[in-house]
């Protein structure tokens, strides 16, 4: 009798532990009284620190709110996707423009009655409704590291004098004469090389939906395309004088940034995001951006290729009360007009900001570059509506380019095959 | 009290393994179901409504050759990682019950990889091949050493197959050690003293007495083998160019980074049919290899 005793014992407290596990985690948040807590998704992993500091002050300012900050290295699309199917969706989340579109219709709160909306030009809508607010403003280039180039050349280097790939490929000489042994590095990452570096390819045609169009309807003739030909023949340069070119698929991303904050290369393509990389090899670097080099009739080579960067979106479900909802639209007036909102921006996690009104003078270098190409209104739009998988199998065909295994007529029909396969997405 | 009445057998049941049968159920019967349900509509993962499609799913399974490369992969990884893992293992295995000197040291040593998270694994190994093989390559001045493993479509599988080896031969080595331990000493003294061999003892004694542990062994590796995933997210991560994407990944890859989740369903139902038809076949014939003194 004691045995049995003690088993229901244990097994009540077994079920007990389960039933405390399990009670936690959702819901809990709509906030008796005053206090409300707010869950916002990060999912820029370098400002994530910047966040969770202002996670603890922000309560100081706006007495009642509590955010909660979270951040997951896992695709944006996936983690949300588990976030929804557990009910469990943030009040907040920060992600990509394609997310908007794809999530925004079901899920996300329709804010056109929100001031800001006048103060910006780069808020998603979906029909009428504005779904994305803006984060900031990235563009994507060829970065490059003005005193490495100074120290050789003995000039100081203006990149309105390498617009073609010619004069790319002079100063590369020039470098590498100079000492500077391999004066590139190019990162093997497949997001790089497929949703950054070959997305030019379909943005700087003429018209890119269009082209894209023909992509997956099989008329597109990429291998006798102009742009996919004068921006490969600059990726062939790139190739050639890259640091890693013995093994370039396994350059390590770290290593590269590295390099170039510390003068050892003098260009990589990329963009302003990898300031944050660059800043803690050398907050000093004399670094900028420039349009990718190409050899065109047209004026492509004279800008940087961006826009509007991760979106934030309020989740519209019931899992969100009314007093979550009223905090968050507060959050986002508190980021464009707010004088400590501004300094979060700008200062805290250097983001070029997508909203006219808030001062950025204080911006990186990289991200002052992108500024000034946007104030002169000389960027390329992004194009948004990517297959989900294209970086992927892009970057992979790209990753194949780079290391020698295709040549250029391959790489141009494994890329016609993979948007033949793919079904269209809709916009 | 009568004991063989069916209310007493469902109290002691509920009693016993009730818990364990609700928990069961929750995290492994229901979920198996649902995916099921979810393998016939076209659900993005995301979306609030689930369209049903039929068998679409198990259509454009049979059409995605990427899966199938994958799955022919793993196979190839699974054969020649479970032979090596269970080779490596039972030498071990031999070696710290033969009485060397510190033996036990050796089993905590050799059984410590099991012990780091796939992972965390992963990265480490990542960093020597990535760094320490390619810099001791090019002090050497060898052209093949200072090129990256990982960076070369075979030499990324490669990579795979010497981890995990050794991360699980320390494992399996401890149930080949719990298998030489239950050989009883009398049969191996018999065995001397007919003449035998040490190899032979080994041949012929040892290895038909401890059958299960190979059973065991083989259905640890195999299971495991085909559904790797953290070491191949870590240490390659499906690279260079997807060459490296095992089945596991490939599921992951469709259902959640691609948005096809039924298709990525589906076709984690047919990942599980192939491990279990082989796990069960191998059980099953392994058993009937099963003797006893």
């Amino acid at each position: 009798m004691k045995k049995k005793l003690l088993a229901l014992a244990l097994a009540a407290t077994m079920i007990f532990s389960l039933v405390a596990c399990g009670g936690g985690g959702s819901g809990d948040s709509t906030g008796s009284g005053d206090n409300v807590t707010i869950t916002i998704f990060n999912s820029k992993s370098e400002i994530q620190d910047q966040f969770e500091e202002l996670a603890n002050t922000y309560s100081d300012t706006h007495p009642g709110v509590t955010i909660e900050v979270y951040y997951s290295s896992d695709t944006v699309s996936a983690h949300l996707a588990t976030k929804y199917a557990s009910n469990d969706p943030y009040t907040i989340s920060m992600v990509d423009a394609k997310d908007v579109y794809s999530l925004g219709a079901e899920h996300a709160l329709d804010l056109s009655d929100q001031e800001w909306v006048k103060d910006t030009n780069y808020a998603i809508k979906i029909g009428d409704a504005v779904c994305g607010f803006p984060v900031c403003i990235e563009a994507r280039g060829l970065m490059y590291n003005a005193d490495a180039i100074k120290n050789i050349t003995g000039e100081d280097f203006d990149p309105a004098t390498c617009k073609t790939t010619e004069d790319f490929t002079a100063l590369l000489d020039k470098l590498v004469a100079g000492g500077m042994e391999a004066p590139v590095g190019i990162m093997k990452e497949d997001w790089s090389l497929a949703a950054h570096y070959f997305q030019e390819i379909y943005e700087e045609q003429p018209d890119p939906e269009a082209f894209v169009q023909s992509l997956y309807g099989g008329s597109a003739d990429l291998a006798n395309n102009e742009r996919f030909n004068s921006m490969m023949d600059t990726f062939d340069v790139l190739k050639k004088y890259n640091y890693a070119a013995a093994s370039p698929v396994a350059a390590e991303r770290e290593v590269s940034e590295q390099k170039l904050a510390e003068g050892e290369i003098a260009f990589m393509f990329g963009g302003n995001w990898d300031w944050s990389l660059i800043k803690d090899f050398n907050e000093e670097a004399n670094l900028g951006m420039m349009p990718v080099p190409q050899s065109t009739a047209d004026d492509y080579n004279t800008k940087l290729v961006g826009g509007g960067s991760k979106y934030f979106f309020i989740d519209s479900s019931d899992n969100t009360s009314e007093a979550q909802v009223a905090a968050a639209k507060d959050f986002l007036n508190w980021w464009v007009y707010e004088a400590d909102g501004n300094a979060f921006v700008t200062e805290s996690c250097a983001l070029v900001p997508a909203f006219g009104n808030i001062n950025a003078d204080t911006l990186d270098p990289l991200s002052i570059s992108v500024k000034d190409y946007a104030d002169q209104g000389l960027l390329v739009d992004n194009y948004n509506y990517d297959p989900d998988d294209h970086y992927s199998i892009v970057g992979a065909s790209m990753q194949k380019y780079l290391a020698g295994d295709v040549d250029r007529a391959g790489l141009a029909k494994e890329v016609e095959n993979y948007w033949k396969s793919v079904t269209p997405v809709e916009h | 009290m009568n004991t063989n009445t069916m209310s007493y057998k469902t109290k002691q049941y509920l009693m016993f393994a009730g818990i364990t049968t609700f928990v069961f159920g929750a995290v492994v019967i229901i979920p198996f179901i649902y995916g099921l349900y979810l393998t016939f509509t076209s659900w993005d993962g995301v979306a609030k409504t689930k369209p049903f499609v039929g068998m679409a799913n198990y259509t454009s399974t049979f059409a995605d050759s990427a899966f199938w490369t994958a799955l022919g992969r793993t196979l190839f990884y699974s054969v020649i990682a479970v032979i090596l893992v269970n080779v490596v293992a039972f030498i071990l295995a031999f070696l710290v019950t033969s009485g060397v000197k510190g033996q036990n040291f050796f089993r905590a040593g050799f059984f410590v990889p099991n012990l780091i998270g796939g992972i965390v694994l992963g990265y480490i190994w990542k960093f020597v091949f990535n760094r320490a093989l390619v810099s001791i390559g090019s002090a050497l001045g060898s052209t093949t050493l200072s090129t990256s493993l990982l960076s070369t479509t075979g030499g990324a599988m490669f990579c795979l197959i010497v981890v995990s080896v050794w991360q699980y031969a320390g494992y399996m080595m401890l149930i080949y050690v719990a298998g030489f331990m239950s050989v009883s000493n009398d049969v191996i003294e018999a065995a001397k003293i007919d003449g035998c061999t040490n190899m032979q003892t080994i041949t012929h004694i040892s290895v038909p007495l401890m059958v299960s542990s190979f059973v065991q062994c083989l259905f640890l590796t195999i299971t495991r083998c085909f559904m790797v995933y953290d070491v191949n997210l870590s240490l390659t991560n499906g690279e260079p160019y997807n060459s490296s994407v095992l089945a596991a990944m490939h599921v992951y890859n469709t259902a959640f980074t691609y948005k096809n989740y039924g298709t990525g369903q589906a076709e984690a139902l047919i990942l599980f049919i192939v491990c279990a038809i082989i796990g069960v076949a191998q059980v099953y014939i392994g058993k009937k290899a099963e003797v006893s003194a």
